[in-house]
C-alpha cells in the first residue's frame, strides 16, 4: 500500500485537510480569481506555510479557516450582486437601451468597508501599527497626476490627497513627528503616534511617472482599503483632539493648493485655543491677519463662522473639561515631545519658491517653527523683519536680508534628526551641503560610523553640556573610554578601539620595563634587535593563539549538531559579509581622501 | 265576365305547372308556396314584401289550388288524361277570356299581361293601380275603396266572390292555380309560365336563371409563386400591435408603489461616512481578533545612509564596481546604485516608485506567511560547552618520531601487544618489524604483493603476524621472544601437506607451508582485505569481499582448519571483528553492521548507520560501543545498548575515513582520513547505564604529506601509552604522543 493511500470512505487529515491551494480555494468560493484576490486584500487573507506541502511545493496555500472566512463574507454576495449589475448594464448597453443603463448605472451597488475594519483591526492601536504600508501608499496615489481619462480615477486622487494632508496636520498639530529624511526615492517621515512607530516614505513632489508594469486594479484595491482605513484613523485622531472630523477648509487656501496651511489652521481654531499654547495662536492669529488684509473680509468671516459653528457641538460639553485635559497634556508630555515642540521655537522661516513646500510646511510647524511661503495666502512676507531663517535652493541669492540667514532644505531636516539647531555655515546659499545621513540606521550596530554623524554627535554632546564643541581636542582627550561610553559621547566600537590602544600602550610600557631590566642586568642587546625579537615572539604568541583558537574553533564544530552546525556557519557568513562591507566602505572613504590630498 | 280571365289564368298557371311536373316531380307542398311567393316577389318587386306576404296568405286560402298541386304531385300517370281533358278545354276557351279583357277596357291589366308574357325583367316598369302606399290594408276594411289610382281616383272594391263562386271558377278555369289574388290592388294575378319556370329553379336549389354557370371556370387573381426574399413575409402577428396586459399590470402596480413612496426616484448619492469607529480600547476581551492567529506583514526596511539624496562619499560606489555588477548574477545584483546630487533641487521623480509600491502589494497579499524565530545569538553560544581539553589529557598531541624505509604508501600497521613492536606493511610488497622506542626497523620481508592488512596475535607468548596480501594469507613467525616460544611457534607453524579432500570438492582455503619465510601460507580463491585475531589468539578471520557465500571466513590456527559460518551476507563485506571480551563476532558490510552470536549462531543485532560507505569499524575494549568510520568522512557511534541508531555521528573530515581506532585502556579514539589528518577524541564511557558516553574532540593531528590523493591509510593506539601511530602514503610512520 502507498504510503500517502487513504481509504475512500476516510477523511482527510493533518496539513491535507487544513491547508487549501488557491486554485481549489478559488473553486471553493465560486468566485473569478480576481475577486477572489480583490477579496483577500480587503479581509487581510494571506497564504500560509504549511508543514508539509501536500499538493506540491510551488503552490500558494491558504489555511482552510481563513477561506472559510472569506466564504461567510457579506462582501462575497455583495461582489456577486455587483458582478450581476454590471452584466444587466452592459447588457442594456448592447440592445442601445440607453435609458436603462443609466437608470442602472444610478443604482449601482456599493459596500462599505467599516466592519471590515473593525475586524481586521479591533483595537486602533493595531490599526495603527498597520499604517506604514497604508500611509506609503496614499501619499504616493495624491502624487498621482490627476488626469481625467487615466486608469485611476480623480476622486481616488484628490480623496488620497485630502487624507495625506490631514494626516499630516494632525501629525503637525501634536508635534509628534521625529525623524526625517530625504532619499532619492522620497521623503521618509517616522511619526509617534500613541507609542506607535509609523513611518512612511512621500514621493518627491514631482510628476510621477505611470508605468506599465503595474496591475492597477491590485493597487486600487488596495487603495481603496488604505483611504477607508485612514479616513477612520484620522477621525479618531481628530476626535482624540477634539476636532471636528470632516474639516471645513478656507476654499481660497484650498485652491492656491495651500490645503495643509488651511487645514492646520482648522485644526488650530479648534483646538488651539484650549490647548493654551501662545505661540501656535499668535502666529495664526497674525496669518489671519494677514489674509484678511488681502482676502475679502465678508467671505472670511462667514468662513469662520461656519467653522465655529461647525465645531460647536465639539467643544460644547465641558469646555473647562478639555481645559484640564490640555494641561494633563502639557505635563505628560514626555521629553521628547517637549524637545520635538520646541526645536524651532523662536525662529521664523520664510520658503522660497524653489523649495519643497509642502515637505517644509508639515515639518517646520511639527518642531514649533513659524513658516511662511512666496505666494498668495501665506501668512507673512518675504520683506518680514522678523524672520531668522530663509529656506533657498539656488546656486547664488539675489538680494539679502542681513538680519536673516539663508541655508538651503537640508538644514532643516539635519536639525530635526539631530534635535539640535546645527550651525548653519555648511548649509549656506551655493555651497555643498554635508552629506545627509539617515536617522533610521543604528551606526553602531553597523559597525561603521560616517564622519559627519561623529561631529554631529559632539555637537549634540557640547548642546548639552552647554560648551563650545572643539572637534579637534575632545577626540585626542580620551582618558577612560569606559566612562566615556557611559556619558553617551562615543560608542561601543569607538570604545573597543580606545581599548585595544590602552593594551598596545601597556604592552609598550611592559616591553620598555623588561628592557630597563635587561639594561640593569647588564645583557647589551642593540635595542632595534631586541625590539625585533620582542615583536617576533609577540607574533608568534599571537600566531599561537590564533592557531589554537582556530583549531578549537573547528573542534567544537565537529560535536555540533548538523543544524546548529549549519545555523553557524550561516551566521558567519553573515558576520563575513558585514565586515566586507565595513572594509569596502573604510576602504573608499581612504581613496576618496587620497584623491582629495593628492 | 270577370270571372273569366280568372279562370283562364288560372289555367295558364296550371298549365305551366304541369311541365314542370314532368321535369321534376316529389315536390313538397310548402316549399311549393315558399316558392311561389318568392317568384311573386321577383316578378313584381315594386310590390313591396307584405304584398308578397299577402300573397302567400292567400295561397295558404286557396286550398283548392294547393290541393290541385298535390294532386299533381301524388299521381303523375293517373291525372294525365284528365289533365289533357283540360288543357284541350283550355285550348277551345282561350279565345274568350281575351276578348272579356277588351271588353273591360282594362288598359292597365292588359298591358300586364303583356309585358309578363314578353320579358321577366320589364316587370318594374307595371305601374301598381293603387296608390295608397305602405299602409295597413285595414284602414280600407270598411271602405268602398281600396285605394286611389294615379289620377286620385277612388278605385272600387270589387265585390267579394263568395267560396262557392271561387271554387266554380277554379273548377272551370284550368289555369286558375296559376291565378293570385292581390290584395293591395284587389285584383288576382296569373303568373306567367317564365315566372314560373324561376320559382321551379329556386325550389330546387338552382340559381332563379337557367343562364347562370354555377361551376364557371376559376380565375385566379393571386400570384402565389415566391417571390424569394429573404425575410420571413409572415405577416406580423397581432400581439405586437396590441398593449400587453401584463404590462400594464406591472405599470398598475409601480405607479401604486410609486404613490405610496416605495418607490424613490433620483435617491442622493451617500457619501462614504466615517465615525468613531474604535470606541474605548479597554475592554481587551472583546477587542480580540477571531480565527486564526494574525500574523503582521514584516514591515519594509527603513532606508540606510546610501539611500539618501545626499549620501557621503563612502557610500557611493566607483564606475568600476558599477560596471562589476553588470557581471554578478541578476539575483545578488544590487537592487539600488547610491547617487549623489548636489541639491535637493535637482533631485528628480524616483521612477521606480510606483513598481516598488506595487512590489509591496503583492508581498502583502501573496506572500505566504510564517512566524520564524529570529536568532538574534552570538554564533559561539551555540558551540557546545565541552570540558577543558586540559583536563582530558593525556592525549597524543604532537609528532615525536617517524618511522622512515618504506618505498610506497603505508598501508597497514599493527602494535604488538607489549608494545615493543611495530609492525608495518606497505604496498611496495614489504613487512617491516620496527622496535617503536627507537624506529630501528628489524626485520624486513617481502612478500612481492602489496600488503592489505598486517595483524599481531594478541598473545604476547606468540608472537606471530597475520599477513594479507594478494589472495593470500601469511602466518608469519617474527622469530622474536624467547627460544622455548620459538620452539612451540615452529611447531604451531607447521603443516602436513594437504591431503585430499574426502567429498572430492575444492577447499576453500588450502593450508599450505611456505618454506622461503617458514611460515604458513593460506590460499584463498579471491583477495583477502583483510585479517583479524580472536583475543584469544587461535581464531583469525579473514574477508574476501569478492568470495559471495565464502566471504568470511573464520580459521582455527591449532587445528589448521577452516570455516564458513556465514553463508549468506546481505551486501558486500567490509570487515569483520571479533568482540574483545565476548564470542561476538561483527561483520560490517557497506551500509550495516550486523552482530552474531557465534556461541548460539544467531544475528544479535543490525546496526543502521546511514552512512554512504562504511570503510572501517572499531569496537571499544569494553565492548558495548562500537565507532564505524565512513567514506563520506562522518563516524558514527554505536552504543550497542541504546539502538540500532548511532547515537552520535560526527562530521570530522571532508575526505573519506581510512580507518578508526579505540585505545586499549585510555578513553582514547582515533580516526584517520585522506585529507591527511588525524582526529584524536575522548570518548569516555561510563559504568552508569543512564550516563551516555562523553565524546569531545580533542586534537587535530598534521603532519602527513598527500600523495597520489590518499593521506593518511592507517592509525593504531599504543597498548599501554596514549601514543598514536598513523601510516600515511607518504611513506612514513608517524608516532604521536602526548
Amino acid at each position: 500500500m502507498p504510503k500517502h493511500y487513504r481509504p475512500p470512505g476516510k477523511k482527510k487529515e493533518g496539513n491535507a485537510a487544513k491547508y487549501i491551494t488557491r486554485t481549489k480555494a478559488v473553486h471553493y468560493l465560486q468566485v473569478s480569481l480576481s475577486t477572489f484576490r480583490k477579496l483577500c486584500i480587503l479581509k487581510g487573507i494571506f497564504p500560509r506555510e504549511p508543514k508539509k506541502k501536500v499538493e506540491g511545493n510551488h503552490k500558494t496555500y491558504y489555511h482552510m479557516k481563513d477561506i472559510l472566512f472569506l466564504a461567510h463574507e457579506p462582501l462575497l454576495e455583495k461582489f456577486r450582486d455587483i458582478r450581476a449589475h454590471k452584466k444587466k448594464v452592459k447588457k442594456a448597453l448592447a440592445r442601445k437601451n440607453r435609458e436603462l443603463a443609466d437608470r442602472l448605472l444610478n443604482r449601482e451597488p456599493t459596500y462599505k468597508l467599516d466592519r471590515l475594519i473593525l475586524e481586521r483591526y479591533p483595537t486602533f492601536v493595531d490599526a495603527l501599527r498597520d499604517l506604514d504600508d497604508c500611509l506609503t501608499m496614499v501619499h504616493l496615489f495624491a502624487a498621482l497626476p490627476a488626469v481625467e481619462g487615466e486608469r485611476i480615477q480623480v476622486e481616488r486622487i484628490h480623496n488620497c490627497r485630502r487624507l495625506s494632508h490631514e494626516w499630516q496636520a494632525y501629525i503637525s498639530r501634536t508635534h509628534s513627528l521625529r525623524k526625517t529624511f530625504i532619499s532619492v526615492k522620497g521623503i521618509y517621515y517616522q511619526a509617534e503616534v500613541e507609542g506607535q512607530k509609523i513611518t512612511w516614505l512621500t514621493p518627491h513632489a514631482l510628476q510621477q511617472v505611470l508605468t506599465d508594469d503595474v496591475d492597477f486594479n491590485v493597487m486600487l484595491t488596495f487603495s481603496e482599503f488604505y483611504v477607508a482605513l485612514l479616513g477612520f484613523v484620522n477621525f479618531k485622531l481628530y476626535h482624540s483632539i477634539n476636532v471636528k472630523y470632516p474639516p471645513i477648509l478656507d476654499p481660497r487656501l484650498e485652491a492656491l493648493a495651500a490645503e495643509l496651511y488651511a487645514l492646520c489652521r482648522y485644526i488650530s481654531a479648534g483646538s488651539g485655543r484650549l490647548s493654551g499654547d501662545p505661540q501656535a495662536v499668535t502666529s495664526i492669529e497674525d496669518g489671519q491677519r494677514e489674509v484678511e488684509k488681502t482676502g475679502t473680509r465678508t467671505e472670511e468671516s462667514e468662513l469662520r463662522l461656519a467653522q465655529l459653528q461647525h465645531q460647536l457641538p465639539a467643544n460644547e460639553p465641558g469646555a473647562l473639561m478639555h481645559l484640564m485635559e490640555n494641561a494633563d497634556d502639557m505635563d505628560d508630555d514626555d521629553h521628547e515631545k517637549k524637545e520635538c515642540r520646541n526645536l524651532f521655537r523662536n525662529f521664523k522661516i520664510f520658503l522660497s519658491r524653489e523649495v519643497p513646500r509642502e515637505s517644509l510646511l508639515f515639518v517646520i510647524p511639527a518642531f514649533g517653527g513659524v513658516v511662511s511661503w512666496e505666494g498668495d495666502g501665506s501668512p507673512f512676507k518675504e520683506s518680514d523683519e522678523d524672520i531668522t531663517h530663509q529656506i533657498v535652493d539656488r546656486p547664488t541669492q539675489g538680494h539679502v536680508f542681513l538680519s536673516r540667514e539663508y541655508v538651503q532644505p537640508q538644514w532643516v531636516y539635519d536639525c530635526i534628526n539631530a534635535r539640535i539647531i546645527l550651525p548653519t555655515e555648511k548649509y549656506l546659499v551655493g555651497r555643498v551641503p554635508p552629506p545627509h545621513l539617515s536617522p533610521f540606521v543604528d551606526n553602531e550596530a553597523e559597525g561603521y560610523i560616517p564622519e559627519y554623524a561623529e561631529t554631529i554627535k559632539r555637537l549634540q554632546a557640547a548642546a548639552k553640556k552647554q560648551v563650545l564643541p572643539m572637534p579637534g581636542v575632545e577626540s585626542q582627550g580620551l582618558d577612560d573610554p569606559q566612562t566615556l561610553l557611559v556619558e553617551g559621547i562615543i560608542d561601543r566600537t569607538e570604545a573597543n578601539e580606545a581599548a585595544e590602544k590602552k593594551r598596545k600602550l601597556t604592552m609598550l610600557e611592559k616591553q620598555y620595563h623588561d628592557e630597563l631590566n635587561m639594561e640593569l642586568q647588564g645583557i647589551t642587546y642593540s635595542t632595534s634587535l631586541s625590539n625585533k625579537n620582542l615583536q617576533s615572539s609577540v607574533e608568534n604568541v599571537k600566531e599561537d593563539t590564533m592557531t589554537t583558537l582556530e583549531e578549537s574553533e573547528d573542534l567544537s564544530k565537529v560535536s555540533m549538531s548538523r543544524k546548529k552546525r549549519k545555523l553557524y556557519e550561516a551566521m558567519k557568513i553573515g558576520q563575513e559579509r558585514k565586515k566586507d562591507k565595513i572594509k569596502l566602505l573604510k576602504e573608499r572613504k581612504k581613496n576618496a581622501e587620497a584623491s582629495k590630498t593628492g | 265576365m270577370i270571372l273569366k280571365p280568372r279562370v283562364s289564368s288560372y289555367a295558364l298557371t296550371r298549365a305551366r305547372s304541369r311541365r314542370e311536373r314532368e321535369s321534376c316531380s316529389g315536390y313538397r307542398r310548402t316549399s311549393m308556396v315558399a316558392a311561389a311567393a318568392a317568384a311573386t316577389a321577383m316578378g313584381k318587386s315594386q310590390r313591396s314584401s307584405k304584398n308578397s306576404d299577402r300573397l302567400e296568405q292567400e295561397i295558404a286560402e286557396n286550398p283548392a289550388a294547393n290541393e290541385d298541386v298535390e294532386e299533381a304531385s301524388g299521381g303523375d300517370e293517373e291525372s294525365q288524361p284528365s289533365d289533357a281533358a283540360s288543357l284541350s278545354e283550355d285550348e277551345g276557351s282561350q279565345g274568350s277570356p281575351v276578348d272579356s279583357e277588351e271588353e273591360n277596357g282594362d288598359v292597365s291589366d292588359d298591358e300586364d299581361h303583356r309585358s309578363g308574357e314578353e320579358s321577366d325583367s320589364s316587370e318594374e316598369e307595371v305601374p301598381s293601380r293603387n296608390t295608397i302606399g305602405d299602409v295597413p290594408l285595414e284602414w280600407y276594411k270598411d271602405e268602398e275603396h281600396i285605394g286611389y289610382d294615379v289620377a286620385g281616383k277612388k278605385i272600387k272594391k270589387q265585390a267579394r266572390k263568395d267560396r262557392i263562386e271561387s271554387f266554380l271558377a277554379g273548377v272551370d278555369d284550368a289555369k286558375n292555380w296559376r291565378k293570385i289574388y292581390d290584395e293591395y290592388n284587389d285584383e288576382e294575378v296569373e303568373l306567367t309560365k317564365e315566372e314560373v319556370k324561376i320559382i321551379g329553379r329556386m325550389l330546387k336549389g338552382k340559381t332563379p336563371h337557367a343562364g347562370v354557370d354555377p361551376y364557371a371556370p376559376y380565375v385566379d387573381w393571386f400570384v402565389w409563386d415566391d417571390k424569394g426574399h429573404p425575410l420571413s413575409n409572415a405577416p406580423e402577428p397581432k400581439r405586437r400591435f396590441v398593449p400587453s396586459k401584463w404590462e400594464q399590470k406591472k405599470v398598475v402596480q409601480y405607479v401604486r408603489a410609486i404613490r405610496k413612496g416605495l418607490i424613490k426616484f433620483d435617491k442622493p448619492k451617500e457619501e462614504p461616512r466615517v465615525y468613531l469607529l474604535w470606541g474605548d480600547d479597554s475592554s481587551a476581551a472583546e477587542n480580540k481578533r477571531d480565527g486564526l492567529s494574525y500574523i503582521p506583514a514584516p514591515k519594509p526596511k527603513l532606508a540606510g545612509h546610501e539611500e539618501s539624496y545626499n549620501p557621503s562619499v563612502e557610500y557611493i560606489p566607483t564606475q568600476e564596481e558599477i560596471n562589476s555588477y553588470q557581471l554578478m548574477y541578476e539575483e545578488d545584483r544590487p537592487k539600488f546604485i547610491p547617487r549623489r546630487f548636489e541639491s535637493l533641487r535637482s533631485v528628480p521623480a524616483y521612477e521606480k516608485a510606483l513598481k516598488e509600491n506595487f512590489d509591496r502589494c503583492l508581498d502583502l497579499y501573496l506572500c505566504p506567511r510564517t512566524r520564524k524565530k529570529r536568532i538574534n545569538i552570538d554564533p559561539e553560544s551555540l558551540k557546545p560547552k565541552l570540558p577543558s581539553r586540559k583536563d582530558l589529557r593525556p592525549y597524543p598531541r604532537t609528532c615525536y618520531l617517524e618511522y622512515r624505509g618504506h618505498t610506497g604508501p603505508v598501508k597497514t600497521i599493527s602494535i604488538d601487544v607489549s608494545g615493543q613492536w611495530m609492525a608495518s606493511g606497505s604496498s611496495d610488497g614489504t613487512v617491516r618489524v620496527w622496535e617503536i622506542e627507537t624506529s630501528r626497523c628489524l626485520r624486513v620481508w617481502n612478500v612481492g604483493e602489496a600488503i592489505k592488512h598486517i595483524s599481531w596475535n594478541p598473545l604476547p607468548e606468540l608472537p606471530v603476524l597475520a599477513i594479507s596480501a594478494g589472495h593470500d594469507v601469511l602466518i608469519l613467525d617474527t622469530g622474536l621472544g624467547n627460544a622455548e616460544e620459538q620452539a612451540r611457534i615452529k611447531e604451531l607453524l607447521h603443516v602436513e601437506e594437504s591431503k585430499p579432500e574426502e567429498d572430492g570438492s575444492t577447499p576453500v582455503v588450502s593450508w599450505v607451508q611456505d618454506d622461503k619465510y617458514d611460515c604458513i601460507r593460506l590460499k584463498h580463491l579471491k583477495a583477502v582485505t583483510t585479517v583479524e585475531w580472536h583475543r584469544k589468539g587461535d581464531y583469525f578471520t579473514t574477508v574476501v569481499p569478492s568470495g559471495d557465500s565464502r566471504a568470511i571466513l573464520i580459521h582455527q590456527l591449532s587445528k589448521k582448519h577452516t570455516q564458513n559460518p556465514f553463508k549468506k551476507l546481505h551486501g558486500l563485506p567490509v570487515s569483520a571483528v571479533f568482540h574483545p571480551t565476548r564470542s561476538i563476532f561483527f561483520i560490517s558490510t557497506k551500509k550495516n553492521i550486523r552482530v552474531y552470536d557465534l556461541l548460539k549462531q544467531k544475528l544479535v543485532k543490525k546496526l543502521e548507520t546511514g552512512v554512504r560507505e562504511i570503510s572501517s569499524i572499531a569496537i571499544h575494549p569494553g565492548g558495548d560501543n562500537v565507532i564505524v568510520g565512513s567514506k563520506d568522512g562522518k563516524m558514527c557511534w554505536f552504543d550497542m545498548d541504546l539502538s540500532s541508531k548511532s547515537y552520535k555521528t560526527l562530521k570530522t573530515h571532508p575526505k573519506d575515513i581510512t580507518n578508526v581506532a579505540f585505545h586499549r585502556s585510555y578513553p582514547l579514539f582515533a580516526s584517520c582520513s585522506d585529507d591527511c589528518t588525524a582526529y584524536v577524541f575522548h570518548g569516555m564511557v561510563y559504568s552508569d547505564l543512564n550516563q551516555n558516553p562523553l565524546i569531545v574532540p580533542l586534537e587535530i593531528l598534521r603532519g602527513h604529506t598527500s600523495s597520489d590523493g590518499r593521506g593518511v591509510l592507517d592509525c593504531k593506539f599504543h597498548p599501554r601509552q596514549p601514543w598514536l601511530f598513523t601510516a600515511g602514503a607518504d611513506s612514513i610512520i608517524k608516532l604521536y604522543c602526548h
